[in-house]
């Protein structure tokens, strides 16, 4: 087994860092929180298949379900963000600057 | 499997993350994760997880970008980033690569254990006596938590 998934996990988890700091939309930042979740997914997958470790495939199960309701509930307060009337990034959300 | 194909879904994923990064459109973003998602399928299946990679494609390249192309049409007109990007761009590029470059460097020593496909298929074979036994709590929190958060989308001004 190649280090192919380690370096695709590592570069995914850094792109996904950057795109979550460095980006102003709020959508565009949930990409990046997306795609580090799947690299972690990818480092842990692959080290669980070939190692045949069973609860380490299942805790992978479990971070996918848990990533996809991430997913719905952010992406449902940017739409409850974008109907209040704000646009939907960071700049707008100034609520608790005192 | 050959180590090359490992390298090239690698390289797609890296690319297209990367392009994902510097994109405008939000889009062509969500395209760009979308690649990034079945490369990370094709991943699990050349690692001998083909149940992963099912779900993977089903759940996150399917439902979830889905949900996320359908959140961006809803959340504005032209989905675009006029503000992008508020670096430099060979600046972002540059803190990619040193993120990267770490992160490689952290996991220089790691080696994956020297496994066979029926380990891999009869650990996969074995996720569901896992899920429903000894990690029975944290499925039903699991199910728990994916229930409640499809409450979220119920818009409460649409109610009488």
């Amino acid at each position: 087994m190649s280090a192919a998934p380690w370096v695709a996990s590592a570069a995914l988890f850094a792109l996904g860092l950057c795109a979550l700091v460095l980006r102003r939309p709020l959508i565009a930042m949930l990409l990046g929180v997306e795609m580090a979740v799947v690299a972690v997914a990818v480092g842990i997958t692959t080290t669980a298949a070939a190692a045949g470790d069973a609860e380490a495939l299942a805790s992978v199960l479990l971070v996918l379900a848990v990533a996809a309701a991430e997913a719905v509930v952010g992406l449902s307060l940017i739409l409850q963000v974008h109907q209040g009337g704000r646009a939907p990034e960071t700049d707008s959300l100034r609520g608790l600057k005192g | 499997m050959g180590c090359w194909q490992f390298w090239v879904l690698t390289a797609v994923a890296a690319a297209f993350g990367g392009l994902m990064l510097v994109q405008r459109s939000l889009y062509a973003a969500a395209v760009c994760l979308l690649v990034v998602l079945i490369q990370a399928g094709g991943i699990f299946l050349l690692a001998g997880a083909p149940l992963m990679a099912f779900l993977q494609m089903v759940i996150y390249a399917g439902a979830v970008m889905v949900l996320v192309v359908v959140a961006i049409m809803a959340s504005g007109p032209g989905g675009a980033d006029p503000g992008w990007s508020p670096l430099p761009r060979p600046l972002v590029g540059a803190t990619a690569i040193v993120l990267f470059a770490e992160l490689a460097w952290a996991a220089r020593g790691l080696a994956l254990p020297s496994g066979s496909p029926a380990a891999a298929a009869a650990a996969e074979a074995h996720i569901g006596a896992v899920l429903f036994g000894s990690h029975v709590l944290a499925t039903e929190a699991a199910a728990l938590l994916m229930f409640l958060s499809s409450l979220a989308l119920i818009d409460r001004r649409s109610q009488p």
